[in-house]
């Protein structure tokens, strides 16, 4: 062997020590449940999968695919709009104040941020109180302990993601393309559908599939929240795993892997958009 | 042009009414003395901050949170740091591997990272499952996106190749190059990542839910219990929770606002 590959040989070896950890929190897991989830007691089989499809088991994939479409759907329209507003305020201390508030806001969740919202939306929350003062009833036909309210404490984590995620791509619209259009007498909204959305649009999407994903992947809110009473994906992997119901490990398997096919769909899809060289004008 | 001034001030306000009215209101809500039929509350007390601080399992869960906190970090510095550094000037091609276990956990749910970790320790004759050393490894997998890529933007902006040769040009060793040439210089990387993950892992509360329990209660499950028995005292842990949440932000954006200036010399150049 060559002294020169030989060095290249022993640099490698200072990095074992991270494959070696990766390799044994991260990967050997995940495959530890690829494994299990796709073999019976006759080899390789697919058996698992179909028994992990009982109705209520489909009925919280079609639970969590909808609030993480809804909620994901919300924060990007919600956060390009308030992300536009910030990036075009005039004051600068506008400007840094709620880029600050995104910041901040985008690390709260889960179980605080489920409390704070029975304290305010909750049967006798703060909000409620003050609508019901107004001639207003949310109770009975509106619960914070329901999908709906689900909905309402997932936007307000994905909002000031989405800000975060969207703000460089709005800072990247140059004023020039706006006057162009505008000179060519182009309204705001022909500008909008036909010069700034597009340029946009590989950015949004992106944005739709990472808020997607950490509205699927979430636990902790929902389960302060609502308990087991709202049927989520990963409510069903977490009574799985703490045995309160059957225990049927390779079921459990099965229902996490499929989860985790929809999460790589989404942060792969994001990757590939994120890191696609896009042309702004075709 | 008025509309468009108009437009943006309600979109502001009414962003800014939904982020603040639920952190306003448990702040008020754990300081008042009953606030369940008026709409503002009916007096102030600091009853339940002393209530719930006195109990013992107060303190023992929010040591027990800031202990494998503590841990997480310093794990993850050790192992991140000099991985980043040493695939950085050494071995690019290690660089896209490392980038791959640095984005799984973005697609790997808390409860299934758990499931997979129960499934494969508990066959495994090794002392991990149900100890808190297995909850501090799954913590550092968690957070190894916010460890890993300050620290890569903290060392393609110092030039690391250039500090590294004259570090050893002057007769430094591998590791006094690290420690004495590399991490003062990518010392706000570092700091960054580490509040992050501090951060993150002081909140969280499925893994440590799912992995250990009632066994060793950290502060987020000693929330929830809380709110399922007495939503007053739980008001106060959550703006606690709130507040280290927020330093931890206010603290990474104000070493952002400082790290402006040498960034801007190193365009400069």
């Amino acid at each position: 062997m060559s002294l020169q590959r030989r060095i290249r040989r022993s640099a490698w070896l200072v990095l074992a020590p991270f494959f070696v950890f990766g390799l044994a929190f991260e990967i050997i897991p995940v495959l530890t449940l690829v494994r299990s989830s796709f073999s019976g007691e006759g080899g390789w089989t697919l058996a698992n999968f179909g028994r992990a499809f009982t109705p209520a088991m489909v009925n919280s994939f079609r639970n969590s695919l909808q609030l993480s479409a809804t909620t994901a759907l919300l924060g990007v329209v919600g956060g390009t709009v308030v992300g536009y507003a910030i990036v075009t305020a005039r004051s600068r201390f506008v400007r840094d104040a709620l880029t600050a508030l995104a910041d901040v806001t985008a690390n709260f969740g889960g179980a605080p941020l489920a409390f704070a919202f029975i304290v305010t939306l909750g049967s006798t929350g703060v909000v409620t109180l003050l609508l019901k003062a107004a001639g207003v009833s949310l109770y009975p036909s509106f619960r914070i302990y329901s999908v709906s309210g689900l909905t309402i404490a997932y936007v307000y984590f994905q909002l000031p993601l989405m800000i975060l995620l969207i703000v460089p791509a709005l800072l990247g619209l140059r004023r020039e393309w706006r006057e162009a259009a505008t000179n060519l007498g182009a309204t705001r909204a022909q500008y909008w559908l036909r010069v700034a959305l597009p340029i946009l649009a590989p950015s949004l999407l992106g944005s739709f599939l990472l808020l997607f994903a950490n509205a699927f992947g979430a636990y902790a809110t929902a389960w302060t929240l609502t308990g087991p009473d709202v049927n989520l994906v990963t409510v069903q992997i977490a009574a799985l795993v703490r045995g309160e119901v059957q225990l049927d490990p390779a079921l459990a398997d099965a229902l996490a892997l499929v989860s985790l096919g929809v999460m790589a769909v989404c942060v792969l899809g994001y990757r590939w958009l994120a890191t696609r060289p896009w042309r702004a004008v075709p | 042009m008025r509309g468009r001034v108009l437009w943006r001030a309600v979109a502001l306000a009414l962003f800014l009414a939904f982020m603040l009215v639920p952190l306003l209101a448990t702040v008020l809500f754990s300081v008042s003395t009953r606030w369940d039929r008026t709409i503002w509350p009916e007096g102030f007390t600091l009853r339940w901050w002393q209530a719930v601080t006195a109990r013992s399992a107060f303190q023992d869960t929010l040591l027990n949170s800031l202990a494998v906190a503590a841990a997480t970090v310093a794990v993850s510095v050790a192992l991140v740091t000099p991985t980043a550094y040493w695939a950085h000037l050494r071995v690019p091609r290690a660089k896209p591997w490392i980038e791959f276990l640095a984005i799984v956990p973005f697609g790997l749910p808390g409860v299934v990272l758990a499931l997979g970790l129960i499934r494969f320790y508990s066959g495994v004759p090794l002392p991990l499952i149900n100890r808190p050393a297995i909850l501090v490894a799954a913590y550092v997998v968690l957070t190894l996106p916010f460890m890993y890529r300050p620290l890569v933007n903290a060392l393609e902006a110092v030039d690391a190749r250039t500090l590294t040769e004259a570090a050893q040009s002057l007769g430094a060793g591998s590791w006094q190059t690290l420690l004495r040439a590399i991490l003062p210089n990518i010392l706000p990387g570092v700091v960054n990542g580490s509040l992050l993950v501090f951060s993150t892992v002081f909140a969280e509360f499925t893994l440590a839910n799912l992995l250990i329990g009632t066994r060793f209660k950290t502060f987020p499950i000693y929330l929830v219990e809380f709110t399922r028995f007495d939503a007053r005292q739980a008001s106060a842990l959550a703006v606690i929770s709130f507040v280290v949440a927020w330093l931890a932000s206010v603290l990474i954006i104000w070493l952002a606002g400082r790290g402006d200036r040498p960034r801007e010399t190193l365009a400069a150049r």
